[in-house]
């Protein structure tokens, strides 16, 4: 009796232990196994049919490749975000493109989003992890802090200022524009109370390794940090709410052909950074300071990363350009493309040239990955980099995030081309990471298996990264309506690679 | 023979009743949900300021749970002339390619060529414009009518004051397209029990659009009813109640006729019939005569209302149910029928219980082994007291037929009280707590020199916007506003809570409160077209008409910073005995004509007649069934009291003293039925009508001092044509048949 007893204890604890349980560490979310979907186009998400790898042969024949030779993910654009700063601009989100990300529906769930990921992400038993930019949304202090609390796992303490949500999103609010989770459709109440709470992550079991993107080291990534915008971020006064006074600022900014809303695409920054070089504008609220929201400035968001990320061998500096070994066999280079000068988009200075070449000869034989977050091709003085990669076979795919959008394209070179593997955010639909795998095959064959993988939330939007990822897809200034989905060659894919021509 | 033919009569009587009554109540109730579906109506409607295409495409092409989507621009005050008729206050709706959101209910839809339109159905019919006919618009060509339209999302022309035209916007020559935006956007939810979701998202996405108006399906029936909604409620309420009131007819009708059978009964189980062979002959008895007066009567009460309820739905845009009438016809045949089977099996199941001897001595004898107690006294005297006492003496058809004459002059009441408060609601604007007679054009600037002209007490300008709440913006609301100090200029009846005191206040009607949950001390959140939302403390619930119950009433000065507040009609209360005529003048002196300040219903001729005529018919028919059961009881009473009316005519009885005879027993129903029929709609029936048809509203249908006396004289009109009837067939019948029955 004693052992039949053991025995049932012991089925009772594995079943408990396999099931998908919100505490466990290890959930399943690859999309080749389900997906989340809107199939009936109801605006309500449900388990979707799997997707399967789609071979793509724009750069080389279908082969046969099944030697595993590195298994790495990718994390994008996570914006780990301090919600309830006052140094933010959620007000000119209704202004519509290309402001459209200064406010989200889900934006105080970003610790419990990443969260999520990193379960689903363990569970995939990656070599290594990329985490491709814009790690945070407005390059604060206690971002990172909540960043590196996911990463590390323990207990994370998701809220600023004082406890509770004092923020654009509060039901005290009377600005409709702003999603409010204890009024507006679809309600869920205590949602903000709870996302302020302290909760426990996992941690990422796996190397990791950071690049830099504008938000990062920026304000808004438009920005650079500044005493006023520190004073700003530190202070007592927040825009909760569209004061008429923007409206007036607003009258002088460029417009349609017919007088429609303006257009700021052709705003120069300096318009934002008059904004708020005076201090916030309009009639403020007071809510409570936080010394921990000052803005990271010089060098101190890549030595932070780098201390986290155990990256002793990485070069020092404000720049986090580096080298590391991925696998025995495979070797990754980041360039941090973030131009320090302000702006959203990328730079390669020449001195990253330089460096690019160096790291590229010392590699050897073994196949490179290069990380970059705005992508070469979308900074300015990328060409240089990308006539380096063209000349190089060994360069198997760059890795880039920015756009929100999952894209794989082939660049076609002389050498026989590389992958370019753009991976959506987790700040907005379809809130994906991506798994991939180099795989080699007994003829000098190369491929590198891609599939995309869905955070732990769940449906019902009970948990906190499941209202996260509702509200991600109701948004209907993001990554639903603007596609960033991708299509299906852009997510589950099989990327077939020129074989080397050294025959290595 | 002839008494079968009377129960017939009765039957048919009762389902004249329930023919009216339900080819009304159907008809009306599922017009709207019946039109929208034909139309294929858009379940949200977004009204803007006009917006390049792109724009908009941009924003609702963002929208979640939105199957389709399509655009209009609608252009206002567009010069029309058609056949007869010509208006100012045209609408020209210019249609981009995809789902329309109206029926073509003649003709086909509007193509590219530039010389075609699609017409309102209503506006062809008041215009006398038939397909092929021609439409002038402003100062161009005239186009070819190819199609008439119906659509719901607004009531029909005239009752609607726009005439409204649709033309394809490829018809529009290509070099005034790209000057052309649109200011109407029309969707089609996947699922549009998840309207709010995509509401939120489409406010999230609407700034920069002026003067934004968002209208649900929901929304649009709301302010459809605002011009016949109470009207309809009303009459679908008491055709339900007239079903129930002819059910209780048919009941005590079949009744009556078991207890007149109650010796046959007796003599059947004397010769060895098994009660339920009994029963069952008796059940068969009663639907085969049932059967075709049944029948007879539901068609001649459906022809009769088919032809107002049709127009009542035209005039709303609503569709009438087609021929799906005929399963609820065929339906409501059924169960009279089988109530009529029914309520003859049942009282003779229990009859047959009673042992034969009880049985062959009659029904009264029957139940029970006291004497009946004599319920007109001998010393009442004379020949009405005599015929009194020939009514009464059968006891269970007495009470039979007062209930059933209680029931018919209950209907009646209840239809005077019914026509009373449409009249109220129509012309007296105190019956909805408005304190105020007239209503100018005039802006707030002319409201000092209002208050000057004599006989004027007060005036104040008085706003009306059209909002939603901000937490449910598929609810439509109305905000009244006025300014606090004019707070009194319209105070509907207090439910709960008490007057708002503070500018920060409002007043809800009940129906808001209901779609809301909002008490006394809740908040309400305004969605305002402006895309600002105003918040209020909700210091009392009121019982409001307006906007059919979905009201607020706030102080303007809330409103001022939010941009809604445009032009408003300036409300002028006038002291007691004022010349209104010389008012109108003064006022219209200082700038426009004043209008009489409406209630609740329009002011519409056309609608309004069409109103009567349905009201027409079913008093007619009520009328009808009263008479039947008259002249019924009169006529059966009369031939079983045969010998006695012989031995009398012998004594030298003349028709003068056949006619006192037969008052007597036409008394002694009418007084008790008019009696209990007048508490029956004081207590039962108005009560229930005004709660199934605006429970919001409170509003009262208890009878009057003159609808008592107009249902006791046509009842005793009803009576005298009844005996008048009876007496002339009595007088003609031979003395000798009588007193050979005697024998």
């Amino acid at each position: 009796v004693t052992r039949l007893a053991a025995l049932l204890l012991a089925a009772a604890l594995l079943a408990a232990g396999c099931g998908i349980d919100e505490k466990g560490d290890e959930l399943a979310g690859s999309t080749r196994e389900a997906t989340i979907a809107d199939a009936d186009g109801d605006g309500a998400l449900d388990r979707g049919p799997a997707e399967r790898l789609v071979d793509r042969t724009e750069l080389a024949p279908r082969g046969r490749a099944t030697r595993e030779v590195l298994r790495f993910g990718q994390l994008a654009d996570v914006h780990v975000r301090d919600e309830e700063s006052p140094a933010r601009v959620p007000f000119l989100d209704r202004l519509g493109p290309p402001v459209t990300s200064t406010f989200r529906p889900q934006e105080a769930l970003s610790p419990q989003v990443l969260t999520a990921a990193i379960r689903t992400l363990n569970a995939e038993r990656p070599d290594a992890v990329l985490l491709t930019g814009d790690l945070l949304d407005s390059a604060q202090r206690n971002e990172l802090d909540q960043l590196l609390a996911v990463l590390r796992g323990g207990p994370v303490d998701p809220s600023s200022g004082t406890e509770g949500y004092r923020g654009v999103q509060s039901a005290a609010n009377p600005d409709g524009q702003f999603y409010r989770p204890d009024l507006d459709a679809p309600r869920h109440r205590g949602l903000l109370g709870r996302a302020q709470r302290e909760y426990f992550s996992p941690g990422l079991r796996a190397p990791w390794f950071p690049a830099l993107g504008n938000h990062d080291v920026l304000v808004q990534g438009e920005l650079p940090p500044s005493d006023a915008t520190d004073a700003i971020a530190t202070g007592d006064r927040a825009l909760l709410t569209f004061d008429p006074v923007l409206e007036d600022l607003l009258q002088d900014l460029p417009r349609g052909g017919r007088g429609g809303t303006p257009d700021l695409r052709d705003v120069p920054p300096e318009a934002i950074e008059d904004l708020l070089a005076g201090g916030i504008p309009g009639r403020t609220t007071e809510v409570p300071p936080d010394p921990r929201r000052r803005h990271l400035r010089g060098a101190e968001p890549a030595d932070l990363l780098r201390e986290a990320a155990n990256l002793a061998d990485a070069p020092g500096g404000p720049r986090l350009d580096y080298a590391a070994d991925l696998a025995p066999d495979v070797r990754l280079i980041v360039l941090d493309t973030a131009n320090r000068d302000g702006g959203a988009r990328g730079v390669v200075g020449p001195e990253q040239v330089r460096f690019l070449r160096r790291e590229l000869a010392r590699a050897g034989d073994r196949s490179i990955v290069v990380v970059d977050h705005h992508g070469l091709d979308r900074s300015d003085g990328g060409e240089a980099a990308r006539e380096l990669l063209a000349g190089d076979d060994r360069v198997v795919a760059e890795l880039t995030g920015d756009t929100h959008r999952n894209e794989i394209r082939p660049v076609q070179t002389e050498s026989g081309g590389y992958w370019q593997i753009t991976t959506g955010s987790l700040a907005d639909w379809p809130q994906q990471g991506r798994m991939l795998r180099l795989v080699t095959g007994p003829d000098g064959e190369r491929a590198i298996e891609t599939w995309m993988v869905d955070h732990a939330g769940g449906l019902d939007a009970e948990d906190l990264a499941g209202a996260a990822r509702e509200l991600a897809f109701l948004d209907a200034q993001g990554g639903r309506p603007n596609g960033f989905a991708g299509g299906r060659r852009d997510r589950n894919a099989r990327l077939w690679l020129p074989p080397l021509r050294s025959g290595g | 023979m002839r008494r079968a033919w009377l129960a017939a009569a009765t039957v048919l009587a009762a389902a004249l009743v329930t023919g009216t009554a339900l080819t009304a109540a159907v008809s009306l109730s599922g017009g709207f949900d019946r039109a929208a579906e034909r139309a294929d109506l858009p379940d949200l409607i977004v009204r803007f300021d006009e917006e390049e295409r792109a724009d908009v495409e941009r924003r609702i092409g963002a929208l979640p749970n939105v199957a389709a989507r399509a655009y209009r621009t609608e252009l206002t005050r567009v010069p029309m002339a058609a056949g007869r008729g010509s208006t100012r206050r045209g609408s020209l709706q210019i249609v981009d390619p995809g789902r329309r959101g109206y029926e073509i209910v003649d003709g086909r839809d509007v193509g590219t060529a530039d010389d075609e339109v699609v017409l309102e159905a209503g506006v062809a019919r008041e215009w006398g414009v038939e397909v092929g006919g021609e439409l002038l618009l402003g100062g161009e060509p005239p186009r070819r009518v190819v199609g008439l339209s119906r659509s719901p999302d607004n009531v029909a022309f005239p009752l609607a004051r726009a005439a409204r035209a649709y033309i394809a916007l490829e018809s529009v020559p290509e070099r005034f397209r790209p000057f052309l935006g649109t200011n109407m956007a029309l969707a089609w939810l996947s699922d549009p029990s998840r309207q709010d979701v995509t509401l939120t998202q489409a406010r999230a996405v609407s700034f920069g659009l002026e003067d934004l108006r968002f209208v649900t399906r929901a929304g649009v029936q709301v302010l459809i009813g605002q011009a016949a909604g109470i009207v309809v409620a009303l009459l679908v309420a008491f055709s339900v109640v007239a079903l129930g009131t002819a059910g209780v007819m048919l009941g005590a009708s079949a009744r009556s006729e078991v207890a007149r059978r109650l010796p046959a009964l007796g003599v059947e189980r004397a010769v060895g019939f098994s009660r339920a062979r009994i029963v069952a002959g008796q059940a068969r008895r009663a639907a085969l005569v049932a059967a075709p007066a049944a029948a007879l009567g539901l068609g001649i009460g459906a022809l009769a209302m088919r032809g107002p309820s049709e127009r009542l739905l035209d005039a709303l845009n609503e569709v009438g149910p087609g021929l799906g009438l005929l399963w609820w016809l065929l339906g409501a045949w059924v169960a009279i029928v089988a109530l009529v089977g029914a309520a003859a099996a049942w009282p003779a199941w229990r009859a047959t219980n009673a042992p034969v001897a009880a049985l062959l001595r009659g029904g009264e004898l029957a139940t029970g082994g006291r004497p009946p107690r004599r319920l007109w006294r001998r010393s009442a005297g004379g020949f009405t007291a005599l015929g009194a006492r020939l009514a009464t003496a059968r006891r269970g058809r007495w009470l039979a037929t007062v209930a059933v004459l209680a029931a018919a002059s209950a209907t009646l009441v209840l239809l005077l009280a019914l026509a009373s408060l449409l009249t109220a609601l129509r012309d007296d604007p105190g019956s909805v707590g408005k304190r105020y007679a007239l209503t100018a054009n005039l802006g707030e600037e002319a409201v000092p020199d209002i208050r000057r002209v004599d006989g004027v007490a007060d005036a104040a300008p008085r706003w009306a916007v059209e909002a939603s709440a901000a937490y449910a913006l598929g609810q439509p609301l109305r905000l009244v506003a006025f300014p606090q100090r004019a707070a009194r200029f319209e105070t509907p009846p207090l439910a709960e809570g008490r007057r708002r005191r503070a500018t920060t206040e409002a007043e809800v009607g009940t129906g808001l409160a209901d779609a809301l949950g909002l008490r006394p001390g809740s908040t309400l959140a305004v969605a305002l077209p402006s895309g600002i939302e105003a918040r209020f403390r909700v210091s009392g619930v009121v019982r409001s008409l307006e906007h059919e119950g979905r009201a607020a009433y706030v102080a303007s000065e809330v409103l001022e910073d939010s941009g809604v507040l445009g032009a408003p009609v300036v409300a002028v209360a006038l002291e007691g005995g004022a010349d209104r005529a010389r008012i109108g003048r003064e006022l219209a002196a200082l700038g426009a004509p004043p209008s009489d300040a409406t209630a609740a219903t329009t002011r519409n001729r056309a609608f309004l007649g069409i109103l009567a005529s349905v009201l027409r018919v079913v008093a007619l028919t009520v009328a009808l069934v009263c008479l039947a059961v008259l002249v019924q009881a009169l006529v059966l009473t009369a031939r079983e009291r045969r010998p006695t009316i012989a031995l009398l005519r012998t004594t030298g009885a003349d028709r003068p003293v056949l006619g006192r005879l037969l008052a007597g027993a036409c008394l002694v129903v009418l007084v008790p039925a008019a009696a209990l029929g007048l508490a029956l709609e004081w207590i039962v029936l108005g009560p229930a009508v005004s709660s199934l048809a605006a429970g919001y509203a409170g509003l009262s249908l208890a009878p009057g001092p003159g609808h008592v006396a107009l249902v006791v004289g046509g009842l005793a009109v009803l009576g005298a044509a009844a005996v008048a009837w009876v007496a002339s067939r009595l007088v003609r019948e031979p003395v000798v048949t009588g007193l050979r029955e005697e024998a």
